[in-house]
């Protein structure tokens, strides 16, 4: 049982050791205290309700009810409201459903991921982004759940015995979504959850000492009684890193079932085996990408430029676009292989993608997902934010188009030429669409409002402060 | 940091002896490619020899572009705790020239005897029932991409970019250890950022042109993932074989910690899963579509014309148990990756599948009369198994030689006072 050791005399080589010097960047810069660091996340929650927020928070509310007429014009008239006609029977309803699960990925990859990778940056992150992750996940299950139909039948999709005797399809891919995006929506809140504790237990006793006695005991009731002990510490640690390891392959499962929703099918442009993991880049691509876009206006709002620094920015740009290139090498095998395979279906499909009805689709799909991220090989560009924040609308705007492309495409030529069509959305699916990122703002401003939108007690354990040598190089 | 390790005792030699077995591995090297060369009098063996030893060719290319990728990767991330794993890689890196060497048997066999590698580069070439290779429509139609000249303007090209490639981050990297400039850092970043995009195209396109195309009807765009899985856990286990080694003689007591083991055992753990989850995919969804242009590939694999399962189904099995299932297991336990006689075990064992792995995808292309693949339990291990040893005697050589030239680990890289001090 040999085990590498470090208590053997040390080789001679160890003498000759001189690291060239290469600091590390500060991921908490300007040499901020632990109070700083509460005082600045807590403030947002005890401050005075700003302006911006209830101007926001109002229009967000307005764009919601669009969703909200949507989906009730929908269920009062049926599903003939959405432009779905054979053969494009899924339209945007699929589209936006997983536009939304791919943004709800990177949450839990930040989360989860990186934190098993050690990835210290993480910390200033993670926890809007685990946010973003869950309220995605809402967003996403409005398609699925009201392109059923009748959808107070919603419920047979789960194997409960029911009064019609009906039995789920398990050889349907769409089943295994109802199981993927379920599991990994409770785990994603329970992963968000546990790490909130600590946190809510100190905004706990902040209102206590303030005297606000009524948020005081709201934020205890949800801090669970956490003293900040040894024994919770050890016992929270364990549990995150536990929520971290079961995290993992959910975010990689989820995408990966979801891809199967196309692959699994014999659909020219859809079957294709190296969809489980371009779906996961494209996920993590456009899921970083709503993290820029909402994390740089919420740095610049209440200047946290010290938690969220350059760094950060430089890291979410890489990350950007190390996916993209991964999402623009999918693309390109995709139409070799049509070609190499010399199917002519397949070949088709993908010639159709790029040069027929629907090549501004295409197009814009390319240039937002393989172009726009080549521009953060360069420094300069990830310096500017205002830049970054642009870049990063594109990659949104790319990624919803690369469902579009994916879906719209196939099914509007399927085999049968004398049911090809253009497909259109209606402005029911246009409203109920656009609606959701009303929905999804309303929760993340709320989020904003009434929880940390940092985990504090991560943060500081990324601090120089925390780190027991004090910045003496002793080990 | 560096104050810590400027202070340590020197008790032990003052510089890495130059290891004595450099000359041995170069004559079983050479003997394992004579051996190989041998089985080219043995009458109607051209194939088998040929097919064998784009196996051993496919294996060592592999861990070499594995290593490459591994060392790229590493300076991207700015990595810390697998700075003196990459000096190793770096040594392996200078492997490209010999295995590049290596390869030009073949492509003199597709030359000067078309179709004695790869079907497709002969039009006269008889295909079982179906005409000639040059009346296929489906060889027509990718005609363009699949011909000699092709395949060996490309193979150059490949092995040209991944020499040059690890020329300069060998060059960077060493040249620091005696001027300390933190340029050469910046220089294998970027080389490192520009390196992984081409290495990641060549590396698909060179899993096409050698492997994949020995069935040229079947296609797969995953294929290249698959192999790049392969790449990565093959150089992380020659990696952690190395380590071990280099503890064992001494080199890197002190040096080498059980985090470290632990961080590369991960590492292995990521990729036994990367590699299962890439292979499942492209089995899964070839298996569910069910479309006969497709699953041949696996039929091939799977059954005889006659309906009877094949010894390869055993070999499919072999690689879903032992090239996933067992490793995965086992090295879920911390102690399995920290204790070395345990991790040896488990990196050896995953070396061996990739190699059943790398027979599987390329040696069914040996068909009997029937068109059947031919058995695996045949003579044709038996130059599997001369190939590899010829070939990997020359890897090792060359990374011994490479391995006297230089400092043990990289003294003056910015973040090896981190890696010497790897902690959780």
């Amino acid at each position: 049982m040999a085990h590498a050791d470090t208590t053997v005399a040390k080789p001679a080589i160890l003498a000759e050791v001189k690291p060239a010097s290469l600091p590390r960047a500060e991921l908490v810069e300007n040499n901020r205290s632990f109070a700083w660091v509460t005082d600045k996340i807590c403030g947002i929650i005890e401050g005075k309700t700003p302006t911006w927020w209830w101007v926001c928070f109002t229009l967000a509310c307005a764009l919601a009810s669009f969703t909200v007429m949507g989906i009730v014009y929908l269920v009062s008239a049926g599903v003939g409201v959405w432009g779905l006609a054979n053969p494009v029977n899924w339209g945007w309803a699929i589209v936006n459903f997983v536009f939304w699960i791919g943004i709800g990925h990177a949450g839990t990859l930040i989360s989860a991921i990186l934190c098993l990778l050690r990835q210290k940056w993480r910390t200033s992150i993670n926890r809007a982004a685990e946010a973003m992750t869950i309220f995605a996940v809402v967003c996403a299950g409005i398609f699925p759940v009201f392109h059923v139909g009748r959808v107070w039948f919603a419920w047979f999709l789960f194997p409960i015995p029911n009064a019609n005797g009906i039995w789920q399809n398990f050889r349907s891919p769409l089943e295994w979504d109802v199981f993927a995006v379920s599991t990994y929506g409770t785990v994603s809140v329970l992963f968000w959850y546990v790490g909130l504790i600590p946190d809510l237990a100190v905004l706990r006793d902040r209102f206590n000492r303030a005297g606000n006695k009524l948020r005081a005991t709201l934020y205890g009731i949800f801090a669970m009684g956490w003293r900040g002990s040894n024994r919770n510490w050890s016992n929270y640690e364990m549990a995150y890193l536990i929520l971290a390891g079961v995290s993992t392959p959910l975010v990689l499962s989820v995408h990966t079932i979801v891809s199967f929703d196309f692959a699994i099918s014999l659909l020219p442009g859809w079957h294709t085996t190296i969809f489980p993991p371009y779906f996961v880049a494209g996920a993590i691509f456009s899921g970083f990408g709503m993290v820029l876009t909402l994390m740089l206006p919420l740095r610049a709002i209440y200047k946290m430029e010290d938690l969220i620094t350059q760094y950060h920015i430089d890291c979410m740009c890489k990350i950007v676009l190390a996916t993209g290139t991964i999402v623009g090498y999918a693309y390109g095998m995709e139409f070799f292989i049509a070609w190499y395979g010399a199917n002519p279906y397949e070949g088709f499909a993908f010639i159709n993608r790029a040069f027929g009805n629907y090549a501004w689709a295409y197009w814009i799909m390319i240039a937002c997902n393989v172009i726009t991220p080549q521009f953060f090989w360069f420094k300069k560009v990830r310096q500017n934010t205002a830049f970054v924040w642009v870049l990063s609308i594109f990659v949104n705007v790319g990624m919803w188009f690369e469902r579009f492309v994916i879906t719209v495409t196939s099914l509007a030529r399927d085999f049968l030429p004398s049911s090809w069509g253009y497909y259109s959305p209606t402005i029911v699916d246009i409203m109920t669409f656009f609606g959701t990122f009303g929905v999804f703002s309303v929760l993340f401003l709320l989020f904003i409002r009434f929880l940390p939108v940092m985990p504090m007690a991560e943060i500081k354990a990324v601090m120089p402060q925390a780190d027991p040598h004090a910045g003496h190089d002793h080990h | 940091m560096s104050t810590h390790a400027a202070t340590a005792s020197s008790s032990l030699p003052a510089e890495t002896a130059a290891p004595a077995g450099a000359s041995k591995a170069l004559v079983v090297g050479i003997v394992g490619i004579l051996l190989t060369a041998a089985g080219l009098f043995v009458p109607g063996n051209g194939k088998v020899i040929a097919l064998t030893w784009l196996v051993g060719l496919s294996f060592w290319v592999a861990i070499a572009i594995g290593m490459l990728l591994l060392v790229m990767i590493h300076h991207i991330f700015d990595a810390s705790w697998s700075v003196v794993l990459r000096r190793q890689f770096e040594h392996g890196l200078s492997a490209f020239k010999w295995l590049g060497l290596l390869f030009v048997p073949l492509l003199v066999a597709t030359w000067v005897k078309p179709g004695s590698v790869w079907k497709w580069t002969n039009l006269d070439y008889q295909l079982h029932g179906h005409g000639t290779v040059g009346e296929d429509i489906l060889y027509v139609k990718k005609a363009a991409f699949l011909n000699p000249t092709m395949l060996t303007v490309m193979t150059v090209a490949f092995f040209g970019l991944w020499m040059f490639l690890s020329a300069r981050l060998r060059k960077a990297s060493f040249t620091q250890d005696t001027d300390g400039d933190i340029k050469w850092t910046f220089h294998n970043r970027v080389t490192a950022a520009a390196g992984l995009f081409f290495t990641a195209l060549t590396l698909t396109a060179a899993s096409i042109y050698w492997i994949k195309s020995l069935e040229y009807h079947w296609f797969s765009t995953m294929y290249g993932v698959w192999f790049f899985a392969n790449c990565a856990r093959g150089a992380l286990a020659i990696g952690v074989l190395v380590l071990l080694w280099l503890y064992a003689r001494g080199d890197l007591k002190g040096i080498l910690n059980t985090n470290h083991m632990h961080s590369v055992g991960q590492l292995v753990f990521a990729f036994t899963v990367f590699w299962a989850y890439i292979s499942f995919s492209q089995y899964f969804l070839i298996w569910g579509a069910n479309i006969p242009e497709e699953t041949f590939w696996y039929n091939l694999r799977e059954i005889n014309a006659d309906g009877f399962a094949n010894q390869w189904k055993w070999v499919g099995m072999a690689l879903l148990f032992g090239h996933f299932l067992f490793p995965f297991l086992y090295l879920l336990s911390y102690k399995n990756k920290i204790i070395h006689s345990r991790i040896k075990f488990i990196v050896i064992c995953i070396l061996a599948t990739i190699l059943l792995d790398m027979c599987y995808n390329i040696l069914p292309a040996l068909k009997d009369a029937h068109g059947d693949a031919k058995p695996f339990l045949s003579l044709n291990l038996l130059w599997v198994a001369t190939s590899v040893i010829g070939i990997g005697g020359v890897c090792v050589w060359s990374y011994l030689r490479s391995f006297a030239t230089t400092k043990l680990i990289p003294i003056r890289d910015p973040r090896i006072g981190e890696c010497l001090t790897h902690h959780e």
